[in-house]
């Protein structure tokens, strides 16, 4: 999953990109408003967390902007106005939720989460998948109550298929959402990511969880649990 | 200490100028009258010396006679108050009118000379002497001395009616004047009294400023009044600009710092809550302005709607169903980001630790009040809060560590702004099952 990080202190930047690398997602990092709206409108994010007292273009305007783009990925407003007036300002002009500055990275990580699961249609932090469980918050997926190790890049690509069920994801979009902009991407890799994903998930080939759909791309064929 | 009221010293300044300037007309008119009355007095007794002398005889014998044959009746009437006396060396003669009286001694007047005098000590009426030297036929000469006395009742009668007129009138003249200088007090005070009720509706908020028409003499008054009041305003605004942005650049370095820590780091990581609570709930407020006198009203329900708008999509997941009763019109006599604080704290806290239900009641305290007072319940059936907590949540500037989590720092924010607002706030069991909170702000 790809994150947007406009946040115009450097310092501040650089520990929330080594957490949020560190958490597994893809993170694009702008340190003011008209850059950060560029990224937001051009790159397949996921989600963007948005500091509110940018420079060049002010946090609300890149929101505002975004969403009259008709860009709907969630977006989490950081601010150092913890007011009720700056908050009810942020999430009126489209944010998702708030983060007042100073903030536990914990409550940050455990706020973007619950955003990511949100618009994938996640309620609670478990998903249940036939006979697989995985859990969100810990990245970690289980086979009838049994652990399965996967790597960084294999629960990636998992958590995006799962993010979106009932769509037709293609190599593009999974490598854009896995990788960050610099990153070479190369579509076989992808191609091996999935075929050890299904290694692992179904070593013996009887449940077929992730159906190739010739030409076009990979989809989540299992039932998700309500 | 209050120094004498202007209007009552121009009263008492008046009324002496009065009594002064009017008792001074008064007794010199009155004198005037006086010496005019003598005067003409003094003619008359002049003329009855002349009538006296022409109905006198002496005979060549030197005996005195008289043609009593007075037209004047006040002459032949006793006690009429007019007494003549004509007194030579050894005889005399005395009008009919002196029958009875008693004279006093009056010294011979040489012949040719007039004397008058007004009563005094030794006599109580006015006298005038002639003295007339008759010559005989056989060439002597007989001194006589015609005195006329008048009564100074004769006087005092017409003087005094003068002076009862006068007095009345001048009295009569010093109430018009009186009445005309109240109502000129009352016309010259009246842009005074005007500026007073001006400023107090600056200071009770209904004006920003003092806008009527005063007179020239007032404008630098009011001229000053608003410079000083737009002084304030703008320090004000500086004040709390300085203090918010303060706060916020504070904000980011903390979160570098605790962004930074491990987990393990307790100590610095209660550090850094501890700073940032004080940030959010004392240099955040202390900014904020305590004259609320001068805010406009703000209507609640708008705003109660843009925070559970807002808090539905935070809390989307919960499907929270949010009710709310305000009494109709309901205002907060306050800044419109103090009612967002207090209400988004609330019902944020409503929003996070309800189940299903969350409820906003309210009403005015004291409505026929000109800026009445707002009540606010704030209710959620999720677990509640212990009594044994409730003290220490609502105590004013507990450390973090003791706050109870949660719930704490919103409901510190709350109770600070409730205390700068004079109001109070409590927490009590919900029949939801949860939590109730309460907040009373009274009119200001």
């Amino acid at each position: 999953m790809r994150v947007l990080l406009i946040e115009d202190d450097l310092r501040l930047q650089e520990t929330l990109t080594t957490h949020l690398r560190e958490a597994g997602y893809a993170v694009d990092v702008s340190a003011d408003g008209i850059e950060g709206l560029y990224l937001g409108e051009e790159f397949p994010i996921d989600l963007a967390v948005i500091d509110l007292g940018l420079p060049q273009l002010p946090g609300l305007e890149v929101i505002r902007k975004l969403r009259s783009k008709g860009r709907d990925f969630p977006i989490l407003v950081l601010t150092a106005r913890s007011e009720w007036q700056d908050k009810v300002a942020g999430l009126e002009a489209g944010a998702d939720d708030y983060l007042t500055k100073p903030f536990h990275v914990e409550e940050l990580m455990a706020r973007i989460n619950a955003l990511m699961r949100r618009a994938g249609g996640h309620a609670k932090p478990r998903i249940d998948l036939g006979p697989f469980m995985i859990d969100l918050t810990g990245q970690r997926v289980f086979r009838d109550g049994k652990e399965i190790e996967l790597t960084t890049y294999e629960y990636k690509v998992l958590n995006y298929l799962v993010m979106h069920p009932d769509e037709v994801v293609t190599k593009t979009d999974l490598g854009e959402h896995i990788y960050e902009e610099d990153a070479d991407r190369d579509s076989n890799v992808i191609e091996v990511f999935i075929g050890r994903l299904r290694r692992k998930l179904d070593p013996d080939g009887t449940l077929n969880p992730i159906e190739t759909l010739r030409g076009r791309g990979y989809r989540l064929a299992l039932v998700l649990a309500a | 200490m209050h120094s004498f009221s202007l209007r009552k010293r121009l009263v008492l300044v008046a009324i002496l100028v009065l009594i002064i300037a009017l008792g001074l007309v008064g007794f010199a008119l009155s004198a005037a009258n006086y010496q005019g009355a003598v005067s003409s007095m003094q003619a008359r007794m002049e003329s009855y010396v002349y009538l006296v002398l022409a109905a006198m005889e002496v005979t060549d014998a030197g005996t005195l006679e008289m043609d009593e044959d007075f037209s004047d009746p006040r002459l032949t009437q006793a006690g009429s108050g007019f007494y003549i006396k004509i007194q030579g060396q050894e005889q005399s003669w005395h009008s009919a009118s002196a029958v009875g009286r008693s004279w006093p001694r009056l010294p011979q007047v040489l012949a040719g000379t007039m004397s008058f005098a007004e009563p005094a000590a030794t006599s109580d009426a006015f006298t005038l002497q002639y003295g007339v030297g008759w010559q005989l036929s056989e060439g002597s000469i007989e001194p006589f001395t015609v005195s006329v006395l008048v009564d100074k009742e004769q006087v005092l009668q017409q003087t005094s009616a003068f002076r009862l007129g006068l007095w009345q009138s001048l009295g009569t003249a010093g109430v018009i004047l009186l009445v005309a200088q109240m109502v000129i007090l009352y016309l010259g005070f009246r842009p005074l009294r005007q500026v007073t009720l001006d400023v107090a509706r600056v200071e009770s908020g209904q004006a920003s400023r003092l806008e009527g028409r005063y007179p020239v003499e007032l404008e630098p008054l009011v001229r000053n009044v608003n410079r000083l009041l737009e002084t304030e305003k703008s320090n004000q605004t500086r004040i709390r600009n300085a203090l918010d942005s303060l706060a916020h650049s504070l904000k980011t370095p903390l979160a570098v710092i605790q962004a930074g820590l491990s987990r393990q780091d307790s100590t610095l990581q209660n550090a850094v809550d501890e700073m940032s609570r004080l940030i959010a709930t004392r240099l955040e407020r202390a900014g904020s302005s305590t004259r609320r006198s001068l805010a406009e009203p703000v209507e609640v329900e708008p705003q109660l709607q843009r925070i559970v708008d807002s808090l539905q999509k935070v809390y989307s997941h919960k499907m929270i169903q949010a009710g709310f009763t305000l009494e109709e019109k309901l205002a907060f006599y306050g800044e419109k980001r103090d009612l967002l604080e207090l209400l988004g704290n609330l019902v944020d806290n409503a929003f996070k630790y309800g189940k299903h239900r969350v409820r906003v009641t309210g009403g005015a305290l004291e409505p026929e009040s000109s800026r009445p007072g707002l009540q606010l319940q704030i209710e959620d059936d999720g677990p509640g809060i212990g009594e044994s907590q409730w003290e220490g949540l609502l105590k004013r500037g507990a450390r973090g560590d003791e706050q109870v989590e949660g719930h704490g720092l919103g409901l510190a924010i709350v109770t600070e702004l409730v205390t700068a607002y004079g109001g109070e706030i409590s927490i009590g069991h919900s029949e939801l099952g949860g939590a109730l909170v309460q907040v009373r702000i009274p009119p200001s």
